[in-house]
Parts: structure tokens; sequence; C-alpha cells
């Protein structure tokens, strides 16, 4: 499914960064780099607008040739950022809300852990099994 | 049309295309500076309207591109204006037959053109021609402007005429078809005659006239066309004109609603100074509402039929509108693969609509959607300006990332491996701008604020590329510094494989081009801040370090410390402010001496991999001249906290800071300050140097011991010797002091402490004379002098009473009262010796107690001591003292006199050597080891009355309890010196050495009680002659014996009266003793005496006599009467000298 799954903090520094091994990691760092542009800009636009009542789901950021690109915004700023093979069309937009909703409760789960300080890079192994769930082909859950 | 114009913007469209172009030889700076005044007329007022006419130069225009000027007539080349040199009239023919030519290549779309020619003077230049200028030099030419002036108006007319032509064209007549170049052969055989046919050719003549319009600056009435015009199109399904009819109205729209333009700073127009009166009123809010006014469009010269067409409809695009439009007109565009170019212009227009409306993410649709417009094969140079117009259109709509994404995109593309001559310079330049997008500065002060947060591995990657594109632009240095910063800055991304690769090109590198400390200034004035290896290697604390303690300076301190705070009014608060930055001005409260070399530990650590050199590493100081003595050092991988000294010698007195380190690592060398580094723990860094002070060394003749002084000792000792010796030994130890500073000592002192011993120490432990080294002084810098100290241990040499419970039995006991025992012979000693079976007794005793002591030189000279400093140099003494011998118990035995008394002392050997102990008056008493021998010695009683006592001034201010303890002492070295008790060990080589041995611990308040003479003095003569001791007192029965007694008081206070009674008695020697002597003996007068007080230092005489009426042997006892006041008095100052009285028998004096 993913091929590449990252959480950025507030400060748009990443704070856990995964992609699939087979391909060139440098890539998918550009990738989600870039991504943030679109992220801030409608951050921007629907805070705005709406105020306090946000919808987390950001949706798609942008399509490039061979990845979608979607995003998640937590109420704190941190984003969430799923980059997706194009050619997998069977991927359904509530599925991506749901991959999101799991993503950001483990992430939820980390921060709870007092051993934590926000702030530094992610090193839970809970965190990378949920990730690793979501990078695996076979669809069994979601 | 291959080529697109990634500059147009939307009121692009408004303008007309003149095509500035140098013919024959032009200078191009001349040209240039020509081309600028000429585009300096970029808009021109027309006279009698107050319409703007709008003009675009170029001086490079594809001819090719000019094709499509039908569909847009902004893209028709209408004007031309050659620039040409002539020097003389001959080339003029030629000159001017190359304008020609050139005209030629526009031919079909110019309206008008010029020549401008420079340098030509003579008749040919005196011509008044409308369409060529002369001009003797390019300097020399103001009217320029003035012409292309001319020249534009004259292009409006043709406009205008144009325009006028068109729009009233009536429907009736044949309109001709408008097409784009790759039409053309599609319409080939149609029919001309559809009604089809005729909407078309009438839509693209609308959309024709709405272009033509807008460039003579009737935007209403282009607006009006437009419409007209996508309305009929659309019928046809023209698709390439409906969408350039939908981007003109697109453009009419934003031009009306943006006047400042969309194009940005960079092709910003020319605030308007001749723009109508209502060009400020377009601002406001709801202006597209505004509708056709027929009034106002008549007023313009303009005829109404075009406004009734279309009625009271809105003719402007809303801004969301616009966007619309653009969409649709794009849509339409991309069905044709030959308007790739227009597609992806007008995309780029809509982006810069959009960017102004701030709608970015719309934008970033439009740009992506242009990334995908093919335009196939495009040339690298085409690739890289396509890159960097995305990149500059991305960071127009705030898309930073992005832009910089596609900016390093086109840096890449200028080195890519196709190109011969790849640009590294432009490459560079490139990269550099996408730094911003990537949140990367070059100032590592960016970085040094806790750990690093960004996208490390994009950044990495963004680092390497600059590093090798400056290798390659041929600037090591810049290498260099960009390899620093990235080692410095991503340390804790790279990997170990990384680490090693990176230092290892940083290491090439700077064999060639060492890395310094200089700000590199880029040609475009970007300046590149020196990279500081803070992390290679890292350190954790800087700890200034005290000079060793025979080193440190020492001042007398004034009765108030100095270092007292005065911050606070409290003397305690639990609040201690944490301020770092306070703590690093903090002054350091010890303080260096100049000329000494000065130390500063650092806690380094090594976070690479393998082993790190780190060379030159020295200080930075600041305020006090300071010679750095740089240091080299390896550490090894990983080496974890690594303790490093830095030394340096200060050469002038004054307030030193040390503001950080230098080191040299990799060829790159770096100034560490500490101000910058936030994770260095530092104690304060700011310390004093004093002038300079002597040296002093110090070897000693007893071997140096490795014995650490005890650690509640407060100072610490520069050296210590150490020695074992036996109790009441003595030793010599010669010390050598050697001045090896460089100034002279001046002064000397010398003074001793017994540190922290449990020990009781009987007299002086350590003793000199100093006189003599102190008559060398001063002393010059190498000479020495020495100076000889006796150590003289004397403990405690009483042991344990319990040990010897079974010496005691032979039932003595110590008892004040006098034992009228007859003849007391000195007690041999026992015959029988005891040793002592069991080994744990005997380890009790062989127990070595420690006595220390420390010999503290305080010496000063040089600046130091004008200053008021001086050093102190401290020697450790160290003794293991052995016991030699122990008085394990004591006892007194009255003498027959009573002015003497048998001390007796049982000694104890606990050594494992046979020993030998005298006496004075004695003989040698010869013990085994571990053996225990009595000894008997008699003493003359001690007159302590006599010993010096302390004044009533020191006494007053000393407590009771040590004035006893002085006056023990005081007793006890009398006692001592009055016994000399000696010892020596038989085996040893120091046999004929004496060791004393003192009593002091052993003798107890009782023994000294009776050792002491009484205050009261009694003396008894018979017959005028003393009679004490065992002395006996001859007299003839039957004469009258004289009995006089005599008593002295030395006490202080007066004693009496007494009453003496004198019994006599006989001792039969067998323990009868015959008091009924009333037959044999009798007084003459009274036997009882009455002695009144006697006051101090008086003495009173009681004289009686007796009459022995038979020989024998007789006793006198001296009782006092019980009635007396004298019981206040202890009873051991009434010990009165039995009186032994041989009456002799007449009869042999009779017969003599």
């Amino acid at each position: 499914m993913a091929v590449c799954i990252a959480v950025i903090a507030k400060e748009n520094y990443p704070l856990y960064i995964r992609s699939v091994p087979t391909q060139n990691e440098l890539k998918f760092h550009y990738t989600v780099h870039t991504s943030l542009d679109v992220v801030e800009e409608k951050i921007s636009a629907v805070g705005k607008s709406l105020g306090d009542q946000r919808e987390l789901y950001l949706g798609l950021l942008y399509p490039t040739e061979d990845y979608k690109v979607y995003g998640y915004v937590t109420n704190s700023k941190v984003k969430f950022v799923i980059v997706v093979d194009s050619s997998n069309t069977s991927l359904r937009d509530n599925e991506i809300r749901s991959m999101f909703r799991k993503l950001h409760n483990s992430f939820t789960d980390v921060m709870c852990n007092p051993f934590h300080s926000p702030g530094n890079t992610i090193q839970s192994k809970a965190f990378d099994g949920i990730v690793s769930g979501m990078m695996v082909q076979t669809a069994s859950t979601v | 049309m291959s080529v697109p114009d990634y500059m147009q913007c939307a009121e692009d469209h408004q303008t007309v295309l003149v095509v500035v172009q140098p013919v024959g030889i032009v200078p191009e700076d001349q040209f240039f500076k020509i081309y600028k005044r000429i585009s300096s007329v970029s808009q021109v007022s027309i006279r009698d309207s107050q319409r703007l006419l709008y003009i675009r130069y170029r001086h490079h225009y594809l001819p090719e591109n000019n094709e499509w000027g039908d569909f847009q007539t902004h893209r028709k080349v209408v004007g031309l204006i050659s620039i040409t040199t002539c020097a003389s009239a001959k080339e003029w023919p030629q000159t001017a037959e190359r304008f020609h030519a050139q005209k030629e290549v526009y031919s079909s779309t110019l309206y008008d053109s010029r020549l401008l020619v420079f340098g030509l003077q003579g008749d040919i230049a005196e011509q008044q021609r409308t369409d060529v200028a002369f001009y003797p030099s390019f300097e020399d030419c103001p009217d320029v402007e003035k012409r292309v002036d001319d020249f534009v108006e004259s292009i409006f007319i043709v406009l205008e005429s144009k325009r006028l032509d068109r729009a009233t064209d009536k429907s009736g007549d044949k309109i001709p078809l408008l097409c784009v170049p790759f039409e053309k052969k599609d319409f080939v055989g149609l029919d001309t005659d559809s009604r089809h046919y005729k909407k078309r050719c009438q839509g693209r003549m609308r959309k024709h006239v709405g272009d033509l319009c807008l460039q003579a600056g009737m935007l209403q009435d282009a607006l009006v066309h437009y419409h007209m015009a996508v309305e009929l199109l659309r019928g046809v399904n023209d698709f390439l004109w409906l969408g350039a009819a939908l981007e003109g109205l697109c453009s009419a729209s934003v031009i009306f609603h943006y006047p400042g333009g969309t194009a940005g700073k960079t092709a910003g127009r020319k605030p308007s100074i001749s723009q109508p009166a209502d060009a400020g009123k377009r601002h406001r809010p709801g202006a597209q509402e505004v509708l056709i006014d027929p009034g106002a469009l008549t007023a313009n010269g303009i005829s109404a039929d075009t406004s009734t067409e279309i009625g009271r409809a809105k003719n402007c695009l809303s801004p969301e509108d616009i966007i619309e439009k653009y969409k649709e007109a794009i849509s339409y565009y991309g069905k044709y693969k030959n308007a790739g170019v227009i597609e992806l212009e007008a995309c780029v227009k809509a982006v810069r609509v959009l960017a102004i409306q701030k709608r970015a993410r719309e934008a970033s649709e439009f740009l992506q959607n242009a990334v995908y417009i093919n335009l196939g094969q495009l040339s690298e140079e085409e690739k890289i300006q396509r890159y960097s117009i995305l990149s500059e259109l991305y960071e127009r709509i705030g898309f930073h990332r992005k832009s910089a994404f596609f900016k390093r995109v086109a840096a890449m593309q200028c080195v890519a491996p196709t190109i011969p001559e790849p640009g590294w310079r432009a490459c560079y330049k490139l990269l550099l701008e996408t730094l911003p997008g990537y949140s990367l500065s070059l100032d590592p002060k960016d970085f040094s604020k806790g750990t690093h947060r960004g996208w490390a591995a994009v950044q990495m990657r963004l680092l390497h590329e600059l590093v090798y594109a400056s290798r390659r632009m041929g600037n090591p240095a810049l290498s260099v510094r960009h390899l620093s910063f990235l080692l410095q800055t991503m340390l804790d991304f790279l990997s170990d494989q990384e680490k090693k690769e990176v230092t290892q090109s940083l290491e090439n590198y700077t064999s060639k081009c060492p890395g310094g400390m200089e700000v590199i200034t880029l040609p475009d004035g970007l300046k590149l801040p020196p990279v500081a290896f803070t992390k290679l290697p890292i350190v954790r604390s800087v700890k200034l370090l005290n000079l060793p303690v025979s080193l440190r300076p020492h001042k007398v301190k004034g009765l108030l410390g100095q270092n007292m705070s005065t911050a606070s009014p409290f003397i305690y608060s639990p609040i201690i402010m944490h301020n770092r930055g306070e703590e690093r001005c903090k002054k350091i409260d010890f303080q260096w001496v100049q000329g000494d070399v000065c130390e500063v530990q650092l806690m380094v650590y090594n976070p690479m991999p393998y082993e790190l050199r780190v060379e030159n590493m020295g200080l930075l100081t600041s305020g006090v001249e300071f010679e750095s003595l740089p240091a080299a050092l390896s550490l090894p991988a990983e080496s974890g906290l690594y303790p490093v000294t830095l030394v340096g010698v200060p050469r002038t007195a004054g307030n030193i800071t040390v503001t950080g380190y230098h080191t040299s690592v990799f060829g790159v060398t770096s100034d560490c300050l500490l101000e910058g580094l936030s994770s260095v723990k530092t104690s304060g860094s700011l310390v004093e140097v004093i002038p300079s002070l002597p040296r002093l060394q110090l070897s000693t003749s007893l071997p140096r011991s490795a014995h650490t002084s005890q650690p509640t000792s407060k100072e610490e000792l520069s050296s210590s010797v150490s020695v074992q010796l036996f109790n009441g030994e003595t030793q010599q130890l010669t010390l050598t002091l050697e001045n090896i500073g460089s100034e002279d000592i001046e002064s000397l002192e010398l003074t001793s402490k017994i540190v922290s011993t449990k020990e009781k120490v009987f007299g002086e432990f350590l003793s000199w004379e100093l006189e003599d080294a102190l008559s060398r002084l001063p002393l010059k810098s190498g000479q020495a002098v020495t100076l000889t100290v006796n150590i003289k241990v004397k403990l405690d040499f009483s042991g344990q009473e319990s040990l010897l419970q079974d010496l005691n039995d032979d039932g003595l006991s110590v008892t004040g009262l006098p034992i009228s025992s007859p003849l007391r012979q000195l007690l041999k000693p026992r015959p029988e010796n005891k040793t002592f079976g069991s080994e744990s007794g005997k380890a009790e005793y062989s127990h070595i107690k420690t006595l220390e002591a420390v010999l503290n030189f305080k010496y000063s000279g040089g600046a130091g001591k004008v200053e008021g400093y001086h050093r102190e140099l401290s020697l450790g003494v160290h003794v293991d003292v052995e016991p030699s011998v122990f008085f394990t118990r004591v006892n007194t035995l009255p003498a027959t006199s009573t002015r003497q008394c048998h001390l007796l002392l049982d000694i104890f050997n606990p050594t494992e050597h046979e020993l030998s102990v005298s006496a004075e008056n004695n003989q040698d008493l010869v013990l085994h080891a571990s053996e225990c021998q009595r000894m008997a010695i008699q003493v003359d009683k001690f007159d302590f009355e006599s010993l010096p006592q302390p004044d009533q001034e020191t006494a007053r201010f000393t407590n009771p309890k040590q004035l006893e303890e002085e006056r023990q002492y005081a007793q006890g070295s009398q006692i001592n010196s009055k016994l000399g008790i000696c010892w020596s060990i038989i085996s040893f080589q120091r046999v004929h050495v004496w060791s004393k041995a003192s009593v002091e611990g052993v003798l107890n308040q009782l023994v000294l009680e009776h050792l002491q003479l009484a205050p009261l003095q009694w003396d008894v003569l018979v017959n005028g002659k003393p009679c004490d001791c065992d002395v006996i007192a001859d007299c003839k029965a039957g004469d009258a014996v004289a009995l006089e007694v005599q008593l002295t008081n030395r006490s202080k206070n007066s004693v009496g009266p007494l009453a003496l009674t004198v019994v006599p008695y006989q001792d039969f020697q067998n323990g009868v003793q015959n008091y009924d002597l009333g037959d044999a003996v009798t007084f003459i007068g009274s036997n009882t005496f009455f002695i009144d007080a006697v006051k101090p230092k008086e003495s009173s005489v009681c004289v009686g006599a007796l009459l022995f009426l038979y020989p024998g042997d007789f006793y006198l006892n001296i009782k006092f009467q019980d009635d007396s006041a004298g019981r206040e008095l202890p009873l051991a100052w009434f010990t009165l000298p039995s009186v032994h009285i041989r009456a002799l028998d007449a009869q042999p004096l009779a017969g003599a």
C-alpha cells in the first residue's frame, strides 16, 4: 500500500520518515518535503474559514507521476503524510482516512510515553510496527 | 512555435511588440545601452485621447513565433527599431540594404520601422527622413526617447486604423479566416460558404478585433468583442480559438482588476502617470460589476453598435471567473498538440494571476499541469529556463520547498552530463538560491542551539552538491568551507561510512587549500561565515585548573573575606539563580601567576567511528598576554569522555578570560568560542593573573612517601616523607631548598603543625634552626640552602593496666600513709620473668601508631611580593611509631626519708628485640622480647611549687583544663629529666644511641601526689641532729634527749593550730609493737606540742625532751591530736618521719 509514511513536527521538521526500502529513500524525502507547501497552504486556508472546527484529514495533497501524496494534520499541527503508489487504484479515500486515524492513535500512544520527549524523533517499536503494517502489500485490516 | 516565453503575463496581451535589433556590427554594451533607453518608453499616452499604448520590446524574437500573430496579436511584431553604426557615407548603402533585409523578416506583420544610425556625419546625415535617425555617436543622441515616442505614435495610428477597419466590418462582407500556422493545411478544400465556416470566420475575427481593442487601450470594447467571440466560437466548436477568446477575456479582466500588473516587481509596470482619471477607482471592490455604459463608449468615439449587441450583460469577469475561464481555455488548448507553448504560457499567466489573488493551491494545480505539458525535445538551456521559471512561480505562490526543489533540478540541469560545457558556476549559484527553501543557512551559529531539526537527508544532499559544484568551479576554499559545514552540522545524521568519506575528501581538499576561520565572500556578496569544528572533538566541559598546591599564591586576607557575597541581603536562600551566562563571567577564586604554566582541563569526546587526530589544540584567551602551548592529541574511536589539559603561560599580570580553544582537524583550523557552545559546562572562565613569584624546590634526605595525608587535613601537601621510628627515637631530616624559579626568594618562613593525631605527643616533635638559612637570603635563582630538622617522637609510654594484672600480685598498693616499716631495701627485680603467652596480647602492644606533621615553608619574592603574595610549600612528615617500651604500671613506695620515695615502674618490652633500659643512678635492665620487668628508682621528691606559674594575664584567657594540662606537662617533664630513663635496642646498629623514654603518660594524680614534696615540711631533730631516713639517733640512756620538731609551711595558706603527741614504742620485728613504755621512757615536760598557726613560708619550732631510762631501740611516733582543725588538709601533708633512737647504756661511756 503505502510506499512512504512520514510524521512531521509542528515546526516542519521530520519526526519520523520511513519508506519502502527498495526505492530511493531520498526521493521520498523530497516528495514529503515539498508536500509540506501544500499542507501549509491547506492549513492556512482552512484556518481562515472554519476556525476551530477543522477536518484533520487534508485529502490528496498532490499527485505526481508515480505517487499520490495524502496529508493529515493533528490539532497540534503535527502532520502525517502518506505516499501511495499511483498505480494502486483500489485504495479508496476512506481507507486512506482510516490509515491516518490508525497512525494518529499510534502517535498519541508515543506521545503518552513519559520517556519520550516531544520534539525528538520517534523511536518506538510499536509505532514502527503500525507503520510496517501499513506499508506491507497485502491489505488485511484496512 | 516551440519556444515559450515564460515571462509572459496577462497584461502582455495589452502590449504591442516592438523588436529592437542591431544591424551590422554594433558593440554589445552600446546596443544594450540604447536598448535600455528605448525600452524605457514602455507606455505612451496618445494625443487627443485618454488611451495608453503599452509597448513590449524584444531584442530577439523568433519569426516562427511571429506567425502566431493573428492568433494573439500581441505576439505580432508590429514595430522594428534597428540600430546600426556607420562610419562613412560609403557604407551607408550597404547599411540601408541590411535594414531592409531585416524588415523583410517581419514584413508580414510590421506596421512601421525605424533605423537609428550612429557615427555617420555628413550629407546623408543631413537628410530628413522619418524612418531613419542619424546620431554622431552613442553618447550624443539626446532625442532617442522622443524618436521612439513618435514611432510608437505612428504605430498607434496604424493600429487604430486596423482596429476601426476590422471592427466596422459588416457581417455581409466576406470575412477572411484567420488561422494559426499548423491549421493552414487543414482548411484546404473546405466549403467556404457554409454557415459553419462563416461563423468560424466571424468568431475568429471578433476575437482578433478584441485583441486589437485591448492593444489600442479600449478595454471595455475588447471585453465586448471577446464575449461575442466566445459565443460564436463555442457554437462552432472551434476550440483552439475559443480558448484564445477566453484567454483574451481573462486578460482583459485581469488588466481591469489588477492595474498594478501581475508580473511582479521584475517586470512591473511603471505607475501610470498619464492613466485615465478613473484608473484609481478600479481598485474598489465590486469593480467587476461595472456594466457597459453606452454613453461612455460613445464619448470615447467608438460606434455604439458593439455595445448594443451585449446589452446590459456583465462584460467583465469576476476574479473567480477569470480562473474558471483560464482553466477552460487551457483545457481547450490542451486538445492541440501544437499549441503546447500557448497552453504553457496560459498556465504561467494564470499562475501569476492566482499568485496575486493568493490562491496558492489552485496556482499549484496550474503549475502541476504546466509541468506535464510536453513541448517535445527541449534543449538543455530551455530545460534550465523552464525549471527556473517553475521555481520562481512556486516561490511567488509561497511554495518555497517546491520552488527550491525545481531550482535544484534546474541547477542539476546546468551540469547535466549531456552538456558539453557544464555550467558549474550557474549550478552553484542556483544551488545557493535553494538554501532558504530547505531552511538551511550556511551560518553554523544557527545550528548551535540544541539538536538539529530539519530535513537532514535533503539538506545533506544539497550540501554535498554545493561541495561538488564549488570544487568543479575551481574554488577549493569554498568546497572546504561547505564540507566543513556539512561535517559540523550534519554529523549526527551521517552514517559511519559517510563520516569516513566526508573526512577523507575533506583531507584531500585541505591538502591543497587548508581551511581557516576567515569569512569567504562570494562574488555576489554572499558571505560564508567560518565553520568551527565544535563537534570534532566535542568538548563537554572546560575547567580552569588551579596551580599545583606548592605554586599557589597566597595573600593575607583582610578581616572580611573578599569573596563575601554582597549580591544578596540574605545569608542563605534556597533559590539559586541558575544563570549560565553569569556563571561564565564569574571570576574564579584562585589566581594564576605570571610566568608559570597554567592549565585548563577540557573533557573531550570523539564522536567519530575512528581515531581522531587533533593538532595544534590550544587556548584562546583575552585580557592578558598569554602564550598558549598547543597540544596534539589523538582520540580513539568513540572515545567517551577524555580529559585533555591545555597549557599556557600568562606573560603579563591582570585578568585573563579563557574565551575558547582552537583546533586543527583534517586540515581545517577552527576557533571554538565558548560563548557559542551552550553544551559546554564551565564553572567560570575569568581568572586573575598576579605578578610573578619565585619557585622553591624541596628535596629531603629521607625517602619520599606515597602516603597521602589524611583527607581531613585542609591543605594539600606538595610532597611528604615518611620514616619509621621507635617510640622515643630521634631522627635528623636534612632539607635542601632550591630556587628553581626566575625570581629571587626574599623571604622564608617555616612553621610546623601536627595534624590530627589522636596520640598525645610529648616534647617537641619537629625542631629546627632557621637562622642559617635566613642569612643566605635573598636566594638567587638556581641557588640552594640546606636545613636540618630534628624529628623526635615521644608518644605515651603507658601500657594498659589490665594486661598486667598478674604482675600486681605482690600486694603492693599505693598508700599515702607512711608505712612505718623497718628498713626497706630497693626491691630487687623479680626473679621470675613473666612472658605473655597469648599472641593477641602482644599484638595489642606492637601496633604501630602514626604521627603526621606538616612543615610549611612560606616564601616570597619578586613582583608578587610587592603585591603581598607569597607561596607555600608544605612537606608532610609521616612517622610510623613503633612501640619501644611500655610502662605498664607505676607505683610509689615511700622511702625511708620523707624527702624521697621509690618509683616502681613495670616495664614491658613489646618489640622483638632485646632491650636495655637504664635510668639515672640506676643499673641497666635488660628486657627480652615481650618481657615485663619491674624497675625501682629512688627519687627525691619534687617541689612542683617552684615551677614557674603562668602569669595572671594568660591564666585568665586560657581555660582551666588547658591550664591543668600545662601544669601536668611541666611536672611531667621535670620528673622525666630527673629520671632520665633511656632505652636502646641492643642488637641494632643504633645500639649506642640511647633513646629517651618518658613517664608522663603513666603518672596519675595519686602517684604525682606522692612524688610531690608535702607543703608542710616536718623536720625532727634529735639532739640537734636531723633525724630522717634511716638515720639512727644515738643517745645515752639516762641522758635527756632534746627533741625538736620544726614545721615549715610552704603552702599558700597558713596552717594550724596543730597539736602533736609523741608516742614512743618498741618494735619487736615480729609484728608486735609495744606501746607500754611508761617505765622505760619518760618525757621531760609535756609529750604534747602545740603549734600555733603558721603563716605561709614561715616555720615554727617546738622543742621538747625525752629521757630514756634503759638502753634499747626505740621508735618515736609523732601523732596529731584528733581534735585539730588540720583535718581539712590532706593526710599526706602530715607525713612525719618516724624517729629511730637507739638509747645506749651509759656504762661503756662511763667506761670510756
